[in-house]
């Protein structure tokens, strides 16, 4: 072995002497033949002449020498790589070109696939990530039905603690957002529920101070906060004195800890912890009725890491005994008797969390699925494109590749100098398509962030993305490769050295491949186009639908009042003099105050009871709630059919009363006039509801999302709001920009309180937001397609110009026989005709197959959407036509003196 | 030139060489000579075949190459045996021999 290697690298690097040595070896052995040959009575040239045809090639044989030693591949590679950097170097635009489409297609792949990498594949970066399981709970009547659920109340998360023995440590943690600011504009930082031992069984380290420990969550505890890493370095510039210092959240004083090792994040992915304080510490946010008692105040999520030498099946056995005892611990008192039966017989049950939570898993999958399957079309497609340049190009050095192989290049080694360029094409477009990834993933996750949700995601590549892109590099570059490397160096010798162009069978048979390639270049870009077109009119339709209120010029501005420890007593009257306030602003058209905000992500719903005869059950009677202010419909623009709005006369006291939408009217009040009709809200047990009357009809506005079927909502005045519920939201309709008006807001609530914090959407972001999704598949799949169809068009003129130029005497000589310049036209264009036809035809037929996995991605129209179909074939000919008529028209202007003299 | 002569069926070189080396050290022209007189002008060792051969055996290193002076005077390249080589020359002689006296009886009796 060491042997080996010593040898091989003599040869390598003593070439010089080695090389000679190998002459005088061979030179030696050939004056001996002639000293033989002459011994046997030959004269001189004879001998000489016998020994050198019995020699043979004195190259070629040290060539196979140098095979013998294996210096040869290293070598010859160097030499190849040399030669082909030479090579581009020759046609730096064409190379630029192919490289800098290289760069887009791997570059939107590793971009792509980086997102998926960090989303769903990348563990999280503690110890033994493996070990880690998510404990869910499933019901156990619908056991099979529905996915079990993962939030538990703290209550649940407390007994199961206590009572476990299946893991070697269980942590709970929930989310929630804290104001640092105190008054004033809110500087919302992303806070962290942990359970004592949250840190210690993730075997996360601290970075400076100490962690979390068993003995700060205690009831009753003192504030205490773990600053994520980021968080230290921003906010406190990575200072030591951060340790020790205070911190106020909401206005609570939480006293700085430590700070958690660089690079942890936290257990969600796609959010990360900025401050981490104890779970015990949510009675001081929550007051009297502290969620740490309540047992159906489901927040909390809980990870546990298994035995080493627990089988799936012990432990689920052992969770099996365990959860009807921490179950039935745990009842909330407040249920009906059926459910509470339910509730114990609930089991916990494990999914593998080696890689974190994410709520981004069910909501981008399919989205970034449907993306990588678009990009790697364009890949695909750009491969298309430099295949066919490889194909010119090669043609064009028709003659320098028999020239090589007649002085004795095998094929074989010549097909490896060409596949040696196209690779050193495809590295070029892979280092560069890194940079275009960083900085492209970087940008979708700022696209697919709202304001509300502000998505984080460890995006440094790792090995998997870096693996990816190299395999990518080497396959696009074997697949634009191989097929150009095999035809060229398939070279007859005998024409190439009559030195005449090559003949006229020859040029056609030459565009074959050509043909192909570009034909399924218009097929692929047909199916891009075909998906694009889907996504952007299904976004259009999400846009332009009728919502039943007005988005344009409404800020929305929500206070809180609870922060600014206003005493409850006093906050109605409190909102109601900011909403006057506000109201008399300059430039407010109007004003009003609303518990909910349309398609805010937040709803309330509950079941409504009416005394008609076939009144809805089930779900079916749910309806969505609002608590408004009169002004609400007004700003909005959404229309009062009949009766009245609320008014001063709706009270805390006065009769219970509500407006209801038209769906919520067909539902409850088939075929009769829903105003001065009555219904119930369903009352906890035990408790009874009292009537309320309809007084008026409002058209249907859109309420949590704008993907939802009906909208069944029942309005109730802003005064009958029930306890602990409160309406914080106003609502203003602006004569000028909607945030000209932030700043005046801030002072005329200043002017009421200097401590409530605000915080500012306007309702057009807010809806827009809602569309992330949609909007992300409809501008990407767009721009892709797009660049799909460029890439094909460039294809498809180039391959035509090569032709063109290809049978340019021939053209000479047709038109110098008197053809019409309109015939030659024919002539090229009936080629364009023939790709397009044979191309769009399989794009067509793939895309009616491919078309339905995008379904569910859809609203509003079906996937096989002939519009779509017809507008993406309508724009793919019109371009295609534009490619092919510049080439074209070219050959039409042949000077037949000037082609025939070329020839 | 009217003798009949055969093709050396692949890996047989390595064999040839490794035996003709076993003698005394040779250069590359004494080593095809040797072979063809010993076989009776039935193997005729082309250069193009025996000089990679040698250089892949050197790799190996069951040969080992050193410059020395031959029997005219001039500067050539001896080739030896090593120590490997010999144990190589042994196993691919047993072998060898397995093969021919397995081939023989099946043409025997077959």
């Amino acid at each position: 072995m060491f042997n080996d290697l010593f040898f091989r690298l003599r040869s390598l690097f003593r070439r010089g002497t080695v090389e000679s040595e190998a002459d005088t070896e061979l030179r030696f052995h050939f004056d001996q033949q002639v000293e033989k040959n002459l011994q046997s009575g030959l004269t001189r040239e004879e001998a000489i002449r016998r020994a050198r045809l019995e020699f043979g090639g004195h190259e070629q044989l040290k060539e196979e020498i140098r095979d013998a030693r294996g210096v040869n591949l290293i070598e010859t590679s160097w030499q190849d790589i040399r030669y082909g950097l030479r090579i581009l170097a020759r046609t730096p635009v064409i190379s630029c070109v192919a490289i800098l489409s290289l760069a887009l297609g791997i570059g939107a792949n590793t971009a792509i696939f980086s997102l998926i990498d960090s989303v769903m594949l990348r563990m999280l970066p503690v110890q033994g990530p493996e070990e880690l399981v998510q404990l869910q709970i499933q019901n156990s009547r619908s056991a099979g039905r529905q996915d079990p659920f993962g939030v538990f109340t703290n209550p649940l998360w407390e007994e199961l603690r206590n009572q476990q023995n299946a893991f070697s440590g269980v942590f709970a943690w929930g989310s929630e957002k804290f104001d640092l600011s105190q008054g004033g504009a809110v500087h919302e930082v992303n806070g962290m529920f942990a359970s004592g031992d949250y840190f210690k069984t993730l075997g996360v380290h601290p970075a400076a101070g100490r962690l979390l420990a068993e003995s700060d969550d205690k009831r009753g505890c003192v504030g205490a906060a773990v600053l994520s890493f980021g968080f230290w370095q921003e906010h406190f510039g990575g200072a030591q004195s951060a340790v020790g210092s205070a911190l106020s959240l909401n206005n609570h004083t939480f006293e700085v800890i430590g700070v958690s090792q660089l690079g942890f994040y936290g257990a969600n992915v796609g959010n990360k912890f900025d401050v981490a304080i104890p779970i015990c510490t949510a009675a001081q946010f929550d007051g009297a009725r502290s969620r740490l008692e309540q047992r159906s105040w489901w927040w909390l999520q809980v990870i546990g890491r298994t035995k080493s030498g627990i089988s799936p099946e012990q432990l689920k056995a052992n969770l099996s005994v365990l959860s009807p005892q921490v179950f039935s611990a745990v009842v909330p008192p407040n249920w009906e008797p059926q459910q509470q039966e339910d509730f114990r017989k609930r089991t916990f049950v494990t999914t593998p969390a080696a890689t974190g939570i994410s709520h981004l898993r069910r909501e981008f999958q399919q989205p970034l699925d449907v993306l990588m399957g678009v990009v790697g079309l364009v890949l695909l497609i750009a491969c298309a494109n430099i295949a066919s340049l490889m194909l010119a190009r090669a043609a064009a050095r028709h003659k320098e590749i028999a020239v090589r192989k007649a002085l004795g290049a095998s094929r074989a080694r010549l097909i490896r100098q060409l596949l040696t360029e196209c690779v050193l094409l495809s590295t070029a477009g892979a280092v560069l398509g890194v940079f275009f990834a960083r900085w492209g993933s970087t940008l979708l996750v700022r696209y697919i962030s709202t304001k509300d949700n502000h998505i984080f995601l460890d995006l440094s590549f790792d090995w998997r993305v870096l693996s990816f892109t190299t395999a990518v590099a080497i396959f696009t570059g074997l697949l634009f490769g191989v097929l150009p490397a095999f035809r060229s160096t398939r070279v007859s010798l005998t024409s190439a050295m009559k030195g005449s162009q090559t003949s006229d069978a020859e040029s056609k048979m030459k565009f074959r491949p050509g043909k192909w390639i570009v034909a399924s270049q218009v097929a692929l870009s047909l199916v891009l186009l075909v998906a694009s077109g889907l996504f952007l009119r299904s976004f259009v339709k999400l846009v332009t639908m009728d919502i039943g209120f007005d988005r344009n010029n409404v800020l929305l501005v929500h206070a809180d009042l609870h922060i600014a420890k206003v005493p409850t007593e006093q906050q109605p009257a409190m909102f109601e003099d900011i909403e006057n306030r506000l109201r008399n602003l300059p430039g407010v058209v109007s004003a009003s105050r609303s518990l909910l905000t349309p398609v805010s992500n937040r709803m309330w719903n509950n079941v409504l009871q009416v005394d008609t005869p076939n009144p809805p059950k089930g779900d079916d009677a749910l309806a969505n709630f609002n608590f408004i202010s009169p002004g609400y419909f007004k700003t909005l623009h959404t229309p009062l059919l009949t009766g009245r709005n609320f008014n001063e006369g709706d009270t805390k006291t006065s009769a219970k009363v509500a407006i209801v939408n038209e769906s919520l009217a067909r539902r409850f009040f088939p075929n009769s006039h829903p105003v001065g009709k009555f219904f119930r809200v369903e009352p906890e047990p035990g408790q009874t509801a009292p009537p309320i009357q309809v007084v008026g009809l409002v058209k249907d506005a859109k309420y949590g999302s704008l993907r939802e079927d009906n909208s069944v909502t029942a309005y109730f005045p802003v005064t009958q709001v029930p306890e602990h519920a409160e309406a914080q939201s106003f609502e203003l309709r602006t004569a000028l920009r909607p945030s000209a008006l932030i700043s005046p807001v801030q002072d005329a609530v200043a002017g009421v309180n200097k401590a409530i914090p605000l915080e500012f959407h306007t309702l057009a972001e807010q809806v827009g937001d809602s569309l992330v999704q949609e909007r992300l598949l409809a501008t990407l799949s767009t721009f892709f397609g797009g660049l799909a169809l460029l890439l094909a068009m460039i294809g498809l003129y180039g391959s035509l110009s090569y032709l063109v130029t290809q049978r340019q005497a021939e053209f000479g000589i047709r038109m110098a026989l008197g053809a019409p310049q309109t015939s030659i036209l024919v002539l090229v264009m009936r080629d364009v005709v023939l790709v397009l036809a044979g191309g769009v035809t399989a794009g067509v037929c793939i895309s009616l197959a491919a078309v339905g996995l995008l379904q569910k991605m859809l609203f509003g129209l079906a996937a096989r959407d002939t519009v779509t179909l017809l507008a993406s074939m309508g724009v793919l000919t019109a371009v295609a036509f534009l490619a092919g008529f510049l080439p074209a028209r070219r050959a039409m202007r042949v000077d037949p003196m000037v082609a025939l003299r070329y020839e | 030139m009217a003798q009949e002569r055969i093709e050396l069926p692949q890996g047989t070189l390595d064999l040839l060489i490794l035996r003709t080396l076993a003698v005394e050290s040779q250069h590359g022209w004494a080593i095809s000579e040797r072979i063809h007189q010993i076989s009776s002008d039935v193997l005729l060792i082309q250069q193009g075949s025996l000089y990679p051969a040698l250089h892949r055996l050197e790799r190996r290193g069951w040969i080992k190459a050193r410059w020395g002076t031959s029997e005219n005077n001039r500067r050539a390249k001896y080739y030896e045996l090593t120590k490997t080589g010999r144990k190589q020359l042994e196993l691919e002689q047993d072998s060898w021999k397995k093969l021919a006296a397995a081939v023989a009886q099946i043409l025997e009796t077959a």
